[in-house]
């Protein structure tokens, strides 16, 4: 890679200190990044923007050393710099703070602070220079009440995201890269941190701030960069842009898929209503009616609680609170199997087809019968003429392309694996259909051909609640949607107020005033 | 060669090698045989039928043992639960002596199979616990001397007795065979446990009872150890301290060798059948080489992980 990648010029009065040209990733074929160019200089707090997918997260694991480019050249103070690890970019200053906590629970405050560079004495970790650190460290972000002795497990979880990023500043960051870094931290916490980041600012750090508080970002940033489908749209000076603007940015203008045409709304009787449904601190009250014949859409941001919505209504998740009907049956499903059985009959086709939708070296058949044995026997034995016809009548219904039943499900694409998934569960007859994601990584045709099966499985009378992180689809697909922020319900948009734009503004919790 | 091994499918492989790997030992005994005392004993219907009743306590346990080893767990408990039940059969004597062992094996099994669906302990700490608790009753029962009872006319005939020249030993094992290869092939029990060993999460969120599958493939382990416990008791007449002992290895050594992925969900019956008797001609041909005790255990051993060794190039599995 030498340096053909055109520099950015961005107005500014600072030099940028980190400078990535023509930046590209590829997972597997897929596109992550595409030829990105980007900067960020020393003394600024920076946002970076996007919808899920938008490829900030593969950006910043660039940046940090955690994945490295498969083109395009990154500069740091003006240097080619070629990241193998987390620590070489820790040694050039660039320091993130993950999302998922990188912090070994079952170790001190003050072992997990100075982890990767313990002070010495004699060769051997000085216990009590370590404790003084953590201690200074923990000061500068008011968390004195932390002892440095106190084992990780036992601190909440906002606390743990403060001994993390005391952990970060004690590498004495020139870049400090926050990823969702707030979500998890109480409101006191929080302002502790935003007058650190200016602290930090005027000391002549550079922030990195990924956030989908709207608000924050207004508070804290003063440049603001928004991406979109792995591309750098733009950066701009924070006020340079109203909110709505903003909002369309990161939508852009994409090709729509192929949906079905929907039926012109009307009023039906909830067959699944869920009422002030609360999980631990990830649902907060959830009250959503679902009619039979209809499809909704639950919207919002990654990590919301839809998933757990939907686990929680299949009687995975133990300790939901709340009221759960499913046409006459009325209670939380204690397991799978209740939640599948008797009259309330409820499929749930799961987030990770890899992992929890199918039993990958195993024949696709089995995996086709794995919900509906009692189908296909005669008391516990399995009668293979039965077996045959129920398979050969799921691949079927759902034109899965495949060579013989017998062959392991791994062998088949993804989208004729997910399709095994959804072929699996219809043959359960589900009154009550869960959707977790169900396009996820698969390709465009396969996609058009599970929009038109929910609509006609919405047209046979079945409920259908159908979680996606892509909101075209759901403007395609939905009778309604709900949008969920925080653990809750906070909008539904019926009809002609669905709009990209009105889903966005509900996601961020903002109002957009003029866009919607 | 390679091309037409290719061709097989991946879970068969092991099955061919092992099976190939018999007939090498029977080459290298009856070789052996020939040239010290010119003859062939082992190619002879009495030697095969005697190693084969011999092989049944082996099998039995091993058939068990694969039901658990299918779901990714381990029965360690086999040796004490084999005995137990061996010492309750012939304590109990008379018509009842049978049930009471197979009862014991079930109890046992139920412990195991609670303790590890529920009680979530990894089943390497669970079963060996329960080994223990077991081995502590057997001697509070016996005061740890060897039971004075005697095994029962009907425990004696099923162990020892022969039909048509066949000892019913093999009968009991050719039973359980059908029974492990009928529930593991047809029934949705049978699939449950492939599922769940495969990927506990997926099979739970099918609605697969995946507790209930644990404790039924526990209680199968238990019933098979209890069923080889009451034919060795009759097979020597009674029951004594540490009988199942000699066979916990030996039966997670049949089982992998036939093949079963020891992380679970992959494996076949025949496979298992296989190993048995691979390990238990194995044992004779070094017995009859006259090869000293501690050489028969290097090699014995050695033989073990060569194999796996063999079978770990050809059988990646992606999960």
């Amino acid at each position: 890679m030498s340096g053909n990648g055109e520099p950015v010029t961005i107005e500014k009065s600072g030099v940028p200190y980190v400078q990535l040209s023509g930046i590209s990733k590829y997972f597997a074929g897929i596109r992550a990044l595409e030829n990105v160019n980007f900067a960020c200089e020393l003394g600024s707090t920076h946002a970076i923007l996007g919808e899920n997918g938008a490829g900030k997260s593969t950006l910043i694991k660039i940046m940090s050393g955690v994945l490295q480019p498969s083109a395009g050249e990154m500069r740091v103070a003006g240097r080619p710099v070629h990241f193998r690890s987390p620590s070489d970019a820790a040694d050039a200053g660039i320091v993130c703070i993950f999302q998922e906590l990188s912090l070994l629970p079952d170790l001190s405050v003050a072992d997990n602070i100075s982890i990767s560079d313990p002070p010495r004495r004699f060769g051997l970790i000085d216990g009590r220079a370590q404790r003084r650190r953590a201690e200074e460290l923990l000061a500068r972000i008011r968390c004195e009440d932390v002892d440095p002795r106190a084992l990780v497990r036992d601190l909440s979880l906002s606390r743990r995201q403060m001994v993390e990023i005391a952990k970060a500043l004690g590498k004495r960051p020139k870049v400090l890269i926050l990823d969702e870094a707030t979500s998890a931290l109480t409101s006191r916490d929080v302002e502790t941190v935003y007058e650190l980041l200016d602290t930090l600012q005027d000391e002549g750090v550079a922030n990195l701030f990924i956030s989908h508080r709207m608000h924050e970002v207004d508070k804290l940033c003063d440049t603001l960069s928004v991406f979109r489908n792995g591309g750098h749209v733009e950066t701009f000076k924070k006020a340079e842009r109203s909110p709505s603007e903003i909002v369309r940015m990161m939508i852009g203008r994409d090709v729509e898929a192929q949906f079905p045409p929907k039926p012109e709304p009307v009023a039906r009787p909830a067959h699944l209503s869920i009422a002030n449904v609360k999980w631990e601190n990830r649902l907060k009250g959830v009250n959503l009616n679902v009619g039979k014949g209809e499809i909704v859409g639950l919207g919002g941001l990654d990590g919301q609680g839809q998933k757990e919505l939907l686990l929680a209504l299949f009687g995975v998740l133990r300790g939901v609170e709340g009221t759960v009907r499913a046409g006459e049956v009325t209670g939380i499903p204690g397991s799978p199997d209740v939640a599948k059985g008797g009259k309330a009959r409820i499929a749930l086709v799961p987030e990770d087809r890899k992992t929890e939708g199918l039993m990958l070296p195993m024949s696709i058949a089995d995996n086709l019968i794995a919900a509906s044995y009692d189908k296909v026997s005669n008391g516990p034995v399995i009668d293979p003429a039965k077996e045959r016809a129920a398979v050969a009548e799921g691949i079927q219904k759902l034109q899965i392309k495949i060579g013989s039943a017998r062959d392991p499900v791994a062998t088949l694409s993804g989208g004729n694996q997910q399709k095994v998934v959804i072929a699996k569960w219809l043959m359960t007859d589900p009154e009550i259909i869960l959707l977790n994601d169900p396009t996820r990584g698969i390709d465009v045709g396969t996609k058009q051909e599970i929009y038109k099966l929910m609509r006609d499985l919405a047209d046979e009378g079945r409920a259908i609640l159908f979680y996606s992180t892509d909101y075209a689809e759901l403007i395609g697909c939905c009778d309604r949607i709900a949008v969920m922020y925080d653990g809750a319900i906070l909008t539904e948009l019926t009809g002609e107020a669905i709009s990209e734009e009105a889903i966005v503004a509900a996601s961020l919790n903002i109002d957009t005033g003029a866009a919607a | 060669m390679t091309k037409l091994f290719s061709r097989i499918k991946p879970e068969n492989r092991p099955i061919l090698i092992a099976s190939a790997f018999i007939l090498v030992i029977l080459m290298v005994g009856t070789a052996y045989t020939l040239s010290t005392a010119g003859t062939a004993p082992l190619l002879s219907p009495g030697y095969v039928l005697q190693q084969l009743q011999i092989g049944s306590f082996l099998g039995i346990v091993a058939a068990g043992m694969m039901m658990v080893i299918l779901l990714g767990h381990i029965d360690l408990s086999v040796p004490w639960t084999l005995t137990a039940a061996a010492m309750m059969a012939t304590a109990v004597g008379g018509d009842m002596a049978v049930p009471t062992g197979i009862a014991v094996g079930l109890l046992v099994g139920l412990v195991n199979g609670l303790g590890v669906a529920y009680l979530r302990i990894p089943s390497m700490i669970f079963t060996l616990g329960v080994d223990s608790v077991m081995r502590g009753l057997m001697v509070a029962h016996t005061g740890g001397f060897a039971p004075q009872d005697q095994a029962t006319p009907f425990m004696r005939f099923l162990a020892a007795e022969k039909i048509l020249g066949i000892p019913m030993a093999i009968f009991v094992w050719a039973l359980v065979s059908v029974i492990i290869t009928i529930v593991l092939t047809r029934t949705s029990f049978g699939r449950s446990i492939y599922a769940t060993g495969i990927r506990e999460a997926a099979a739970y969120l099918s609605g697969i009872r995946t507790r209930l599958v644990i404790i039924g493939a526990f209680m199968m382990s238990g019933v098979c150890a209890a069923i080889a416990g009451v034919l060795l008791a009759g097979y020597s007449a009674k029951a004594y301290q540490g009988m199942g002992t000699p066979y916990l290895l030996p039966a997670i050594a049949a089982v992998v060798l036939g093949g079963t992925r020891i992380l679970g969900g992959q494996g076949r019956y025949v496979g298992t059948l296989v190993g048995v008797i691979l390990i238990v001609l194995l044992n004779s041909v070094l017995s009859i080489m006259q090869m000293p005790e501690a050489g028969r255990q290097v090699i014995y051993g050695s033989v073990i992980v060569g194999m796996l060794l063999v079978y770990g190039r050809g059988t990646k599995v992606t999960a």
